[in-house]
């Protein structure tokens, strides 16, 4: 899969490692299309490839997510740090974790891939990559999803971050004492935010099954 | 001498059976049923090699012939922002948010609708062009024969044909317009003036071996009336002035678009615009409201999107087309990507391999509905005047509506338009109790 890709070829076929075989060789062709839209025929896309897209523009965490795709922690699950661009293989890296569940998954896939899916999700609020979400880091999530709303304040945006912090605090440590200090959620915290909340659905991003639209010659 | 002389005399007889079968119908408004012919030929070769394609394909993939995804290739949800969030909301304002954004987000990435609307419609079946053959890979040996005939036919054979006939119909224009244009404004002069117009336009479209389907020609455009249409390529305005004449409106160009420009408008009343005069918004619509008002002048020719757009679609018709007053006449123009794609994609190619792409393609078809003439409502403001015209012609064409401003092409989004949307997840969470 190192093999240099030309931007006139076929993308090459995925190793068995990083996909599952219900990601179809179409699908992969059509996200490599699409590559090749965004890079502008590049080997590569940088950041500001991300500009050229409308619909993107309305999102106000657009940064964060742009940024998801060039965190190497996203990329590679043992290295640290930001790309400055990414090739075919790390898009799909990066896209394979908005796949749909499949019907034929075990307990343990599944258990495997919500982790997967949190965890991506983990590492968008966790801008300064040491494993834990503090209050500032929440405050400015917040603060990015109520941007560009100039009736409301700074003050609006703290107030929802440190009640949210507070109420993942009891969820994770419970009762505190008066001296402790709630350092920052961990990834287990995390997780045991969301037990029993069904993340998969809302997650994924579904294609279309091409052989059920009709044929019209 | 002899290959000269010999070379001559071919020369002298491709010209005389030009001049007598394609020019002199044309002058005359009659058809030799030879595009006819060539259209049927045509038609049976490709269907001919759709199913050699089909035989062709070892393992079974429908997926070959499936239909365009002009639909998109992604199940986007599309519940609205309230109900998804409401449903994952827990007490105050969560990570859950996210997720909306997350989703969005990544369906924008996968697929949008609008940059996909600046590069050419994707074909169900190859249809034998070198360009389109993208997803085909070598079939057939007696399929790449066949391919291999096209070729030479289409550049050796229709290339030059085309171009000289291209040649022949810019030479009239320009010499027949300056000639008529010569004479005092009178009734044989705008007559005079229209058979030029008409004859060379039909020299034109010959040029392209267009063939080209009017529907419902009772609607036509009538003077004083304005004639809206989607557009997609610079010779839309050739394939309607085939079938009626037009004032057309545009900037004035330098070089040979220019000379045709300056010969036409003695002719006949065309507005062209300086560049400094586009940029002045109330000179453009008092000129075009003047030449409006003047009921014995010819209808305005418009295309309000602005720029080319690929014919899967029709994007934001510009208001300012439609604060003139006067009667629209809209028309839906579709061309059949089958046999040539007739989309200009500016940003890769420049004019001149534009039109030698048309040139060496297998023809121009495409349908043309006139439809009934609109004005505008009581209460109706130009913008909701000019989105229930737009609909109407996206309606007839068959196309998809976008509310999307063509200039994305080449500009980002307007930052008003983004903040509208933030404006409204933050009213969202106000309304939620969430805040304050």
């Amino acid at each position: 899969l190192g093999a240099a890709l030309c931007p006139g070829s076929s993308p090459p076929s995925p190793s068995p490692l990083c996909f599952p075989p219900t990601v179809t060789s179409e699908q992969i062709e059509h996200l490599h299309r699409r590559f090749k839209q965004l890079s502008r025929d590049q080997l590569t896309i940088r950041k500001e490839n991300f500009d050229s897209i409308p619909d993107l523009e309305f999102n106000p965490i657009r940064g964060k997510i742009v940024h998801a795709f060039f965190d190497k922690r996203n990329l590679r699950q043992e290295s640290d740090g930001l790309a400055d661009e990414i090739n075919f293989e790390d898009f799909l890296t990066i896209m394979s974790y908005f796949r749909p569940i499949e019907m034929n998954m075990d307990e343990e896939q599944l258990d495997r891939f919500r982790k997967e899916k949190l965890k991506f999700l983990f590492h968008m609020y966790d801008s300064d990559h040491d494993g834990k979400i503090t209050l500032q880091e929440y405050r400015n999530v917040v603060e990015e999803l109520l941007s560009g709303n100039p009736h409301l304040e700074k003050e609006s945006a703290r107030s929802i971050a440190d009640g949210a912090m507070m109420e993942a605090a009891s969820i994770c440590v419970g009762q505190m004492g008066p001296d402790q200090v709630y350092e920052g959620i961990t990834f287990e915290d995390f997780l045991k935010m969301w037990q029993g909340i069904d993340i998969e659905t809302k997650m994924h991003v579904r294609f279309l099954n091409m052989e059920t639209i009709a044929h019209c010659y | 001498e002899d290959v000269g002389s010999a070379v001559a005399w071919v020369g002298a007889v491709w010209l005389a059976l030009v001049l007598a079968l394609i020019v002199l119908p044309s002058a005359l408004g009659v058809s030799l049923g030879i595009s006819e012919a060539y259209m049927w030929v045509l038609v049976k070769t490709l269907e001919w090699a759709t199913i050699r394609i089909e035989k062709g394909v070892k393992k079974p993939q429908p997926q070959m012939l499936k239909s365009p995804a002009a639909n998109g290739i992604i199940e986007r949800d599309e519940t609205p922002m309230e109900k998804e969030i409401a449903h994952l909301h827990r007490v105050d304002f969560e990570f859950s948010d996210i997720f909306y954004f997350c989703r969005k987000g990544f369906e924008a990435i996968v697929e949008d609708e609008v940059t996909q609307r600046f590069s050419s419609e994707e074909l169900v079946s190859w249809n034998l062009l070198t360009r389109t053959n993208v997803n085909f890979h070598y079939i057939s040996l007696r399929l790449t024969v066949v391919w291999v005939i096209g070729v030479i036919v289409r550049y050796c054979f229709l290339l030059p044909l085309r171009v000289t006939l291209a040649a022949i119909g810019i030479t009239s224009m320009i010499v027949g317009t300056t000639m008529v244009g010569q004479l005092p404004n009178s009734s044989v002069k705008n007559y005079l003036s229209e058979v030029v117009h008409l004859t060379c336009s039909r020299i034109l479209v010959r040029a392209l071996s267009g063939t080209i389907h009017y529907h419902n020609k009772e609607n036509k455009p009538q003077k004083g009336g304005i004639c809206v249409a989607n557009h997609t390529s610079p010779i839309d305005a050739i394939i309607l002035t085939n079938d009626g004449c037009y004032a057309m409106v545009g900037q004035v160009h330098g070089g040979l678009m220019g000379v045709i420009q300056r010969a036409t408008v003695k002719a006949c009343p065309h507005v062209w615009f300086e560049r400094s005069e586009i940029k002045d918004r109330h000179l453009v619509t008092k000129r075009l409201r003047e030449h409006v008002a003047d009921k014995s002048k010819l209808p305005i020719l418009i295309f309000p999107e602005g720029t080319c757009i690929n014919n899967t679609s029709v994007m934001m018709f510009k208001k300012g087309s439609f604060e003139i007053g006067g009667t629209i006449y809209p028309v839906a123009i579709k061309y059949d990507p089958q046999f040539g794609d007739a989309f200009w994609n500016s940003s890769k190619y420049n004019i001149v391999s534009y039109l030698l792409r048309l040139m060496t393609s297998w023809a121009i078809v495409c349908n043309v509905w006139y439809m009934p003439p609109m004005v505008r409502k009581e209460g109706e403001d130009a913008v909701q005047f000019a989105n229930r015209v737009k609909s109407a012609i996206a309606r007839q064409g068959g196309l998809t509506e976008l509310p999307w401003d063509g200039g994305l092409k080449r500009a980002k989004v307007k930052d008003t338009f983004r903040e509208e949307q933030q404006k409204n997840y933050s009213k969202m969470l106000v309304r939620n109790g969430s805040i304050g």
